[in-house]
């Protein structure tokens, strides 16, 4: 799992995720997030153009920045998923918690 | 002893019927021997009497020419004595008044010690015309055998005369001729009559008197009448001396002092004698004694032979006998071991009449009334546990091996359903006590009857055959038999059946089984007789079938065991993919993905499904590690996915403690970002991308059923 971090024009903090995210990696990216979740003002988009998977474990670290984003006034733009993971989405209602692009 | 004593009486009667027919023939023989002795001395008595006679009548002629010059009347004396050895004197006697110039006149010759004598009769002492010899032949005019008489002129010998009448050439008696023999060559030819030993014979004269008999005393000095009187059987006794005098012969039987005495008696022509051989019984019959003591001997030694016969067969009989009770009843034991045996084995087929899924049959077929080798069956957790198994050796010690081993497989099967383990406990059993170094090749099988998936375990013994859609061995790893070593390590396996797929075990007896040209059934006859569809009934005969033709007449020299297993779950998965075990590690969750991927792979299943039973199955299998073990605690995950023409299946399982997740509280996936709770998705994935999820707790485990149409 490789997450690149990059801050953009307009306080848009980038978060480029690839590979898989599951059990194991959820933690390791559970900890590179932790800065993005405690700063969590502005918007944050969670780009998953290589997201090959994710599982219960990193949905709830999409949920967790959600959680953050909605208590410190940001927001969370997910970009970019594959029809598998949207289907996952569809299914848990994250379709609804989040803002898909 | 019976039989003993039988043989003796039989013995014995045949010996008196001999010995008295014998005793008939002996007598007879005794009797003909007396008459031919007696006839020989009668011939030889006649042939001195004859040859006296003759001796007197060869001289008639010229003592009738002397009677003209009587003179010489001496001289035909002289003649007859000279000329004939048997005549000891002689004499001329005439008539008285015959010749007028000799009124007496009897020149008498005679032996003298050297030479010969001469002297006269004619004198007043001896008065020769009063005496009877001279008077006889004149009465009757035939020469006469007078009366034997002691001489005792001539030295007290017993002599005896003939006389005969001379006629002058007018026929008027002149004078009369005698000559005299001693009787001395009689008692030394009668003596010489030696019909047997201790018997004796007797002349007696024309009057009775005794001439010849063994007792000397009485010779001449008694007549027989006289002996007679002085005897006990004076009856039988008088009888014979009747026919002794009368001239009869024959014989008599006379028993004097308790000894019974056969007589044999003849006379002597012309001299009136009777000659007699007394032959005592036990004479007579010392040979049919003899005979009889060796006939005796024979029959004594006979009969202990036959004891000493009849004591051997006899024994050998008991001994036989003893044998063969002991024999009955060893091989009675020996039955009821054997049923004992076959009763631990599972012998009624088909065994599960109730289910449609399997058909399965065994045989045994001991070497000797109990053997060496065992299969066992039986199901559990809808798992069928079976084996077969081979001691080393055969017959009882054999059996006594199978026995336990067959026990320890129950026991440990009991309660653990990998062969690995329960082989591994085996043969640490087997292996510590085992003392006699005995070992058993073993086969221990658990075949999950739901989804024609097999773990096995094979200790030494021969690979089995599988039965698909070609016939081959199943692979096995060449492990050690049980009993060899404590402590050896097994190696476990694993095939999936699918429906209508079989299994063949066998022990060497089938593959070693030997004709009479030591040629073995081997493995190719083996596989060749599985082709072709049959009950697992129908397979046990027809492989039985094949061995026997092959073997013909040869004896079966090893326990022959088979066992049949037909699969026909027409539920059965098609093929099961990995098997997977994970560690209750976080880190090892990756392996999942490449589990998904093998079977989807194989089922071209396609991404999206991949991925979303990538996810199920890693959120199931994250909540076993994460809360079925406590932290920190080693523990396996196991993972099998059943692969069916339509349906994949996932069962996880682990030894942990007891969590459903399918009770855990769901998410709720209506709910706004703020009340949405962070836990709760994993099962609610689950649920959602299978078509169901149930938990069951079982042998201490949790198992987690998770199937899905594909």
């Amino acid at each position: 799992m490789e997450i690149n971090i990059s801050k953009q024009d307009g306080g848009i903090t980038l978060v480029e995720l690839k590979g898989r995210l599951d059990t194991p990696s959820s933690q390791d990216v559970s900890n590179t997030l932790s800065p993005v979740v405690e700063n969590a003002k502005g918007t944050i988009i969670l780009d998953c153009t290589e997201l090959e998977y994710i599982s219960s474990s990193g949905l709830r670290i999409f949920l967790t920045i959600r959680k953050a984003a909605a208590a410190q006034g940001g927001k969370v733009i997910v970009r970019n998923i594959s029809s598998d993971i949207r289907s996952v989405f569809m299914m848990t209602g994250f379709l609804n918690l989040f803002e898909i692009q | 002893m019976l039989l003993v004593l039988v043989a003796a009486l039989t013995l014995e009667a045949t010996a008196l019927l001999q010995y008295f027919y014998s005793r008939d023939g002996i007598r007879g023989e005794a009797k003909a021997r007396a008459e031919s002795e007696l006839k020989a001395t009668q011939n030889r008595i006649m042939d001195i009497v004859d040859q006296t006679e003759a001796a007197v009548r060869n001289s008639m002629w010229i003592a009738q020419w002397c009677l003209l010059m009587p003179d010489n009347l001496q001289k035909v004396a002289q003649r007859i004595v000279e000329d004939n050895p048997v005549v000891v004197g002689s004499t001329v006697a005439l008539v008285p008044g015959y010749l007028r110039r000799r009124p007496l006149y009897a020149p008498y010759v005679f032996r003298g010690k050297d030479s010969l004598e001469f002297k006269t009769l004619a004198t007043t002492e001896y008065d020769y015309p009063s005496k009877e010899w001279f008077i006889k032949p004149l009465e009757t005019g035939r020469g006469y055998w007078s009366e034997p008489y002691i001489d005792h002129g001539g030295g007290d010998i017993l002599m005896v005369t003939y006389s005969m009448p001379l006629k002058d050439k007018d026929g008027c008696f002149a004078a009369v001729i005698t000559a005299d023999i001693s009787l001395d060559w009689l008692t030394e030819l009668v003596g010489n009559i030696k019909v047997y030993p201790n018997a004796f014979s007797m002349v007696v004269s024309r009057e009775g008197r005794i001439l010849v008999c063994p007792a000397e005393s009485l010779v001449m000095k008694s007549t027989i009448h006289e002996v007679v009187r002085t005897m006990d059987d004076t009856a039988s006794l008088s009888a014979l001396n009747r026919a002794m005098l009368a001239g009869e012969s024959g014989s008599l039987r006379v028993k004097e002092k308790g000894v019974s005495s056969e007589v044999f008696f003849s006379p002597v022509e012309r001299t009136g004698w009777s000659l007699s051989v007394v032959i005592p019984d036990n004479e007579i019959y010392s040979g049919i004694r003899r005979i009889g003591l060796m006939v005796t001997v024979l029959q004594i030694v006979g009969l202990l032979l036959i004891v000493l016969l009849l004591y051997l067969v006899i024994t050998n009989m008991l001994r036989n006998q003893k044998l063969s009770s002991q024999k009955e009843r060893i091989e009675g034991e020996l039955k009821i071991a054997s049923d004992i045996q076959m009763s631990m084995v599972p012998k009624i087929f088909p065994p599960f009449p109730e289910r449609k899924d399997i058909d399965m049959s065994a045989t045994i077929v001991p070497a000797k009334e109990v053997g060496g080798d065992l299969y066992d069956f039986y199901i559990r957790d809808e798992k069928l546990f079976f084996c077969v198994g081979d001691v080393s050796g055969k017959g009882i010690p054999a059996s006594l091996v199978m026995a336990v081993t067959r026990s320890l497989f129950r026991t440990l099967s009991a309660h653990e359903a990998s062969p690995q383990r329960i082989i591994t406990s085996m043969n640490d059993s087997m292996s510590e006590t085992n003392e006699s170094n005995m070992f058993v090749t073993f086969f221990c099988g658990v075949l999950d009857m739901k989804t024609g998936h097999m773990r096995y375990c094979n200790a030494g013994h021969n690979a089995p055959v599988m039965l698909t859609d070609h016939i081959s061995f199943l692979p096995v790893e060449p492990n050690l038999p049980l009993g060899v070593m404590p402590g050896a390590h097994f190696r476990e396996q694993e095939i999936d059946f699918k429906y209508d797929d079989a299994i063949f075990l066998y022990t060497d007896g089938l593959t070693e089984a030997e004709n009479a040209q030591h040629e073995l059934f081997g493995e190719e006859r083996m596989k060749a007789a599985l082709n072709g569809r049959r009950s697992a009934d129908d397979h046990m005969e027809n492989m039985k079938a094949k061995v026997a033709e092959f073997v013909g007449d040869a004896p079966q020299s090893d326990d022959l065991t088979l066992l049949f297993i037909h699969y026909l779950n027409e539920k059965a998965p098609e093929r099961r993919e990995r098997h997977l075990i994970l560690h209750n590690d976080i880190q090892q969750i990756p392996q999942l993905a490449e589990f998904i991927e093998k079977i989807s792979e194989e089922k071209h299943l396609g991404q999206s499904l991949a991925m979303s039973l990538n996810l199920a199955l890693e959120e199931a299998v994250t909540n076993v590690i994460l809360y079925a073990y406590p932290e920190g605690s080693d523990g396996l995950v196991d993972i099998e996915a059943l692969v069916r023409d339509k349906e994949l299946e996932f069962i996880i399982s682990d030894s942990g403690t007891p969590f459903d997740p399918t009770a855990a509280p769901e998410a709720d996936i209506t709910l706004g970002v703020d009340e949405r709770k962070i836990g709760g998705l994993g099962i609610f994935l689950v649920r959602n991308i299978m078509d169901s999820v149930s938990y069951e707790r079982k042998d201490g485990k949790n198992i987690l059923s998770m199937p899905k149409n594909i």
